[in-house]
């Protein structure tokens, strides 16, 4: 049989890197964000999370995920752009998201 | 993944919880979205199948560490892996060796592949003004770049014919589109896309748009429709397993042409003008469907009770998928009904158009609310705390047709308006079946694309 060049059907990443943000030391004293998909028993799941966090960082407080509106579905786009100037707004130091499944 | 990733772009450190069998997907698509380190914390097996305590035990054991450990270390760094570029040959040798080694690579779909050689590449590149390099749009969930060149590729591969080629860089602009959604065509309950093909280039390109419109056979219908599904996986890197998490899947489907001629001799529009487009334009239109099955034997002559049988089989392909007509994405459930020419004849013959089906088509496709909640709330938890429709109604997450009274027994519509309905005619010209398609809503949803041939193509 005759020999054959075969070309790439790949495509080359369009998306540039960027480097993960500064983590802290430490959540105590930290204000934690809940972001959440509705999906999924996040309205169990982030509860919990929270009770614990609490009782291991006594000096961390919260942002429901009320606070941002879902992140999946019709409103996906606007409530991720969004994002950067309510989690300043709200003075968020780190955020939990879900829940993906 | 998607909302972590805005979140780290802020400068705000974050974590993503994922259930197990997911993570390979959050990887690939973490990649993607150019946080290639973006942390994950694990949540044992699926919560869908677990009791309250065993949740919030693998939350305790597993869950909480990795959040604690994501939110206060800095991720690990991934290792680069070289890239290859546009116009690389991967590999030289026979048919067998070429076909061993793109399945090797997971750059086929399983069937054997056309290799694309310089030479099959180049001929579908003459077919365009379209430069090669010419980047159509970045394919999340890779964030990787589809462009004519990779098309031509792809093409190629899915042994389509060089002068389909336009139709091809339409798909791509489509699937470029954020519109479309290609993002979720990796999702768990694992639809797939339909390209409907109207205007000339159905007859000038040979696709079958009659007995077994929507059976292989047909080189148009059958290459172009795998030639989608071949940009997702080599392009998009929707891979089963890693991005794509569909527990089924399903194979690709063929394209659909649309009847035009029998729309012409009804004076109906086709759906490409119901969507705006004139006659002569080509044109394709892509959305993403579940299921779908035939409603058959469509009896007599009686628009009537022909739009009653019609809209039943719209209801009985109808189920989870409620769930993009009211609650997280309202508004964009769009089933399509595929009519024969004949049923189109007999529904004319009776003074009907297609508005008028339509419009009884929304009469008619509805099931009872308490049904609907029952879909969206108990069997599936897409809703939770199990809102009646008349909360959605209130907080503006459904049309107000759904809270026209509050009886649970009260028939409610399965699209939120009746031009969310897509109409086709398509299939044997002389029986009198149909067929329904239950859509996909914002995960590939409805869009369209002019078909641009040489002449008209721009740089």
């Amino acid at each position: 049989m005759s020999e054959l060049n075969a070309l790439w059907p790949g495509g080359a990443s369009a998306v540039p890197a960027v480097p993960a943000a500064a983590r802290p030391g430490t959540l105590e004293g930290k204000r934690i964000g809940f972001l959440w998909d509705a999906m999924f028993r996040g309205d169990e799941i982030f509860p919990l999370l929270e009770t614990e966090l609490k009782a291991r960082f006594p000096g961390t407080t919260f942002v429901g995920y009320d606070a941002f509106g879902s992140t999946f579905g019709r409103d996906e786009h606007a409530v991720l752009a969004a994002l950067p100037e309510r989690l300043a707004e709200l003075g968020v130091d780190a955020v939990v998201s879900g829940i993906g499944a | 993944m998607r909302a972590s990733a805005a979140v780290e772009k802020a400068n705000v450190p974050s974590v993503s919880l994922v259930c197990d069998g997911f993570i390979g997907q959050g990887a690939a698509v973490a990649k993607g979205l150019g946080l290639p380190e973006l942390p994950i914390a694990r949540i044992p097996g699926h919560v869908d199948g677990q009791s309250a305590s065993e949740l919030a035990s693998g939350l305790r054991e597993v869950t909480l560490p990795g959040v604690i450990e994501h939110l206060t270390r800095m991720p690990g760094g991934t290792t680069n892996e070289p890239e290859r570029s546009p116009g690389d040959i991967v590999i030289t040798g026979d048919f067998d060796t070429v076909n061993d080694y793109f399945d090797q690579h997971r750059w086929s779909d399983g069937l054997p592949i056309v290799p694309p050689s310089p030479e099959r590449v180049a001929a579908f590149l003459a077919q365009t003004t379209d430069p090669p390099e010419r980047i159509i749009g970045a394919l999340p969930p890779s964030g990787c770049a589809a462009t004519v060149h990779n098309v031509a590729v792809n093409g190629v591969m899915a042994n389509c014919r060089p002068e389909y080629m336009p139709v091809l860089i339409a798909i791509a602009e489509v699937l470029a589109d954020p519109h479309y959604g290609v993002e979720h065509s990796g999702d768990t309950t694992g639809g797939d896309a339909l390209i409907v093909v109207s205007g000339p280039a159905v007859s000038a390109l040979g696709f079958n748009c009659e007995e077994g419109a929507l059976r292989d056979g047909y080189r148009a219908n059958t290459s172009i429709g795998r030639f989608l599904r071949l940009m997702l996986r080599n392009v998009a890197l929707s891979l089963p397993g890693d991005a794509d998490k569909s527990t089924f899947g399903h194979t690709f489907r063929v394209v659909l042409a649309e009847h035009v001629a029998a729309a012409a001799s009804l004076g109906w529009p086709t759906l490409a003008a119901d969507r705006g487009f004139g006659s002569d334009e080509s044109v394709v239109t892509i959305a993403r469907f579940t299921s779908g099955g035939t409603i058959g034997s469509i009896y007599g002559d009686d628009p009537e009770r022909i739009a009653t049988y019609l809209a039943d089989g719209l209801v009985r392909h109808t189920s989870w998928e409620l769930i993009f007509t009211v609650g997280f994405a309202p508004g964009t459930y769009c089933p399509m009904l595929v009519i024969s020419p004949l049923v189109a004849r007999t529904l004319a013959r009776a003074g009907w158009n297609k508005a008028t089906l339509r419009e009884r088509l929304f009469a008619h496709a509805r099931l009872p609310a308490e049904k609907l909640e029952r879909y969206l709330g108990e069997w599936t938890n897409f809703l939770p705390g199990q809102p009646p429709l008349t909360q959605l109604v209130a907080e503006g997450t459904a049309a107000a047709v759904f809270a026209e009274g509050e009886s649970p027994h009260r028939l409610v519509p399965i699209v939120a308006r009746p031009e969310d309905l897509l109409i086709v005619i398509s299939g044997d010209p002389n029986r009198s079946n149909a067929y329904a398609l239950a859509s996909n809503g914002m995960h590939g949803y409805p869009t369209s694309r002019k078909v641009r041939f040489a002449a008209e193509s721009s740089r």
